[in-house]
């Protein structure tokens, strides 16, 4: 739960680095490396579980509980004898999917929110970082229970509220961007060219903050499937036909007594993919801080 | 012969003293407005925030019959809560209402919404409070033993754990120590509320994710300001390496640390929610996610305000904590940059 911060308090650069220079330099290619492989190898393993493990829901209750490695099950059954394998497979294929869909919708919200606030200046500028200030000083996730109350969950619903949340660290940093390089020459030119508002933000501001994007993004990644387990393990996200990571760990609590694998294996799985994306976005930051590429220009 | 001149050089000193202290109290003040006036609107946020979400569906007696009465009966529920009067009514009387700490009574409880919420409240508090305390207490001191001591046991034992740490969801660690401690060695109990051993395994669950941010962050600022021209000049009047980490580092450390404490508290109720429920813990989370399976629309509503309440209260005393940290908000340079 802890990760969405992390941006606002890294992306600003450290300021004096010699201490650190060393220790960033060596580990500069590391953690983006290390963040890909992990991330591939949960993929991989996604698809090679559906294959050997069969369908997620496939029920058969004479091996239900069947510990690990028992009856074909390598990860072991769950109580209604649901091979606890391909259910993580499928589990990290859905969380996956939310990830991505969360991060796209939010991004190309928010991107367009702060080149919009940032451009036009004036009202809508105040407003809509009011808005923002306003929104990221509310625990979302009080929020998105109270909303399940309401609102029947299934993948569409859950995206877009975690995007309503989401989109305010984007919007921050395009508009920050926006006021930065709209008084660029590159940005009068275009405009004396007689490019309109329009093409301006899109060809020639956005393209500035791609790289902050792409670390924001990896981030939001983490946490937004965080959020989709916590919330199905609640009971109050993703359930059946719906494959979910967090749903298996809600299952898993009730048998703990009994079966430590069924809780156990898809928050292990949930880990390696937050890691994985944390790393890989440490990792494009890391490549590309200005405190490390400082040194050479 | 000296000391006339002594004495004119303190009073010639005194009033422009006098004049920096109002000027910065001046800048304080107008910091602490604006701040303030922030904490106001996201309340007002917040509120309206629990009123779109409950009517967000058209007609919350529609939610509440969940679909088991006919049409007419959801109609005359609809009259009897209010429910079939124009929107922007119901949104005046209930910002009225929210305003004077009144939400309207519990569908299920029949007492009012507010006093239910309140009751839960100081067994989350508990829960939050320790966790945070030891995830700070123990965060400055690994970090401070890995900044002294680099390449040493701390720093080499740490950084990994702490890398991992930080991904892992504390309702999964909450699972594993029940697993471990409770399933396995019999040490602690796995459900309840019933002093201080059942403290333990809730609160460690919430504090390892938040440790391992907290070292980090502190870890940072302490090597970034051991990095700094600040520090090459203490070291150059002599001073050693730990007064220098210890006594300025820290101080310096301190200022960002606390701002991010307190954002990170609002984190730290979504994970609290959720390992309540595990430890069957009754607090806030255990009694939202009741309401929330009965529909119980003005409980919801109330938790929504309420959580809001204590984070901002909360990001208002880190915001006090800061002024008098850092001496430089309040002159007109750094408040214009940390009033925004």
């Amino acid at each position: 739960m802890s990760a969405i911060n992390m941006p606002e308090a890294t992306l600003e650069g450290a300021g004096p680095v010699r201490a650190r220079r060393g220790e960033r330099a060596r580990s500069r290619r590391g953690s983006l490396t290390a963040g890909l492989v992990v991330l591939g190898a949960m993929l991989v393993f996604s698809v090679v579980a559906s294959i050997v493990g069969g369908s997620p829901s496939h029920q058969d209750l004479a091996s239900a509980l069947a510990p690990p490695g028992h009856g074909g099950h390598l990860f072991g059954a769950d109580a209604l004898g649901r091979d606890v394998m391909s259910w993580v497979g499928g589990g990290i294929r859905t969380s996956f999917e939310v990830a991505v869909c969360v991060v796209a919708l939010s991004a190309a919200f928010g991107c367009a929110v702060g080149i919009g606030a940032g451009y036009l200046g004036g009202w809508l500028d105040a407003v809509l970082m009011r808005l923002a200030d306003i929104q990221l000083s509310i625990p979302p996730l009080p929020l998105f229970i109270a909303a399940s109350a309401i609102i029947v969950n299934n993948l569409l619903t859950l995206v877009i509220l975690i995007s309503i949340v989401g989109w305010v660290p984007y919007a921050r940093l395009c508009r920050a961007r926006t006021l930065v390089l709209s008084e660029r020459g590159y940005v009068a030119a275009a405009r004396l060219a007689g490019r309109r508002r329009g093409a301006i933000a899109v060809l020639h501001l956005l393209p500035g903050v791609t790289t902050e994007i792409a670390i924001l993004g990896s981030l939001q990644a983490g946490v937004a499937l965080l959020w989709e387990a916590g919330l199905s393990f609640l009971g109050l996200g993703l359930q059946p036909p719906y494959v979910s990571l967090g749903f298996l760990m809600s299952e898993g609590k009730e048998v703990l007594s009994q079966a430590w694998w069924v809780a156990t294996f898809p928050g292990l799985a949930l880990a390696l993919l937050v890691v994985g994306f944390n790393l890989t976005g440490d990792g494009i930051r890391d490549l590309f801080s200005p405190d490390v590429s400082g040194g050479l220009r | 012969m000296k000391a006339p001149v002594l004495d004119d050089a303190l009073k010639a000193d005194a009033p422009a003293d006098l004049a920096a202290a109002q000027s910065r109290w001046r800048g304080v003040s107008r910091y602490v407005a604006g701040r303030l006036g922030q904490g106001l609107l996201v309340l007002f946020g917040a509120v309206t925030a629990s009123f779109i979400l409950v009517h967000a569906t058209g007609n919350p007696a529609t939610v509440l019959a969940g679909g088991q009465l006919p049409p007419a009966q959801v109609k005359a529920l609809s009259a009897q809560l209010g429910y079939d009067r124009p929107l922007i009514d119901q949104y005046l009387s209930y910002l009225g209402h929210a305003v004077r700490g009144d939400f309207g009574n519990s569908f299920r409880y029949g007492t009012g919404a507010v006093g239910t919420v309140l009751t839960a409240l100081p067994n989350t508090l508990i829960l939050i409070g320790i966790s945070l305390a030891a995830a700070i207490a123990i965060s400055v001191g690994v970090a401070v033993a890995s900044v002294l001591r680099q390449g040493g046991w701390a720093d080499r034992l740490w950084r990994p754990a702490m890398s991992a740490l930080q991904g892992i969801p504390d309702f999964w660690i909450a699972l594993i120590l029940v697993l471990i401690f409770s399933v396995r060695l019999h040490l602690l109990p796995s459900l309840g509320f019933n002093g201080a051993r059942t403290l333990i395994l809730p609160c460690t669950a919430l504090a390892l994710p938040m440790l391992a941010s907290f070292t980090r962050l502190l870890r940072g600022s302490l090597l970034d300001f051991t990095g700094s021209d600040i520090a090459l000049a203490l070291r150059a009047r002599g001073l050693t390496r730990r007064e220098i980490v210890i006594h300025h580092g820290m101080r310096n450390a301190m200022v960002t640390f606390v701002s991010y404490v307190a954002l990170q508290a609002g984190w730290l109720v979504g994970g609290t929610l959720i390992v309540e429920t595990i430890f069957a813990w009754p607090g806030i989370g255990t009694m939202l996610i009741g309401a929330v399976n009965s529909r119980d629309l003005t409980v919801i509503q109330a938790t929504v305000v309420i959580i809001a309440l204590a984070f901002t209260l909360l990001n208002l005393l880190a915001d006090l904590a800061v002024i008098w940290l850092d001496p430089r908000i309040g002159r007109e340079r750094v408040s214009r940059e940390g009033g925004g």
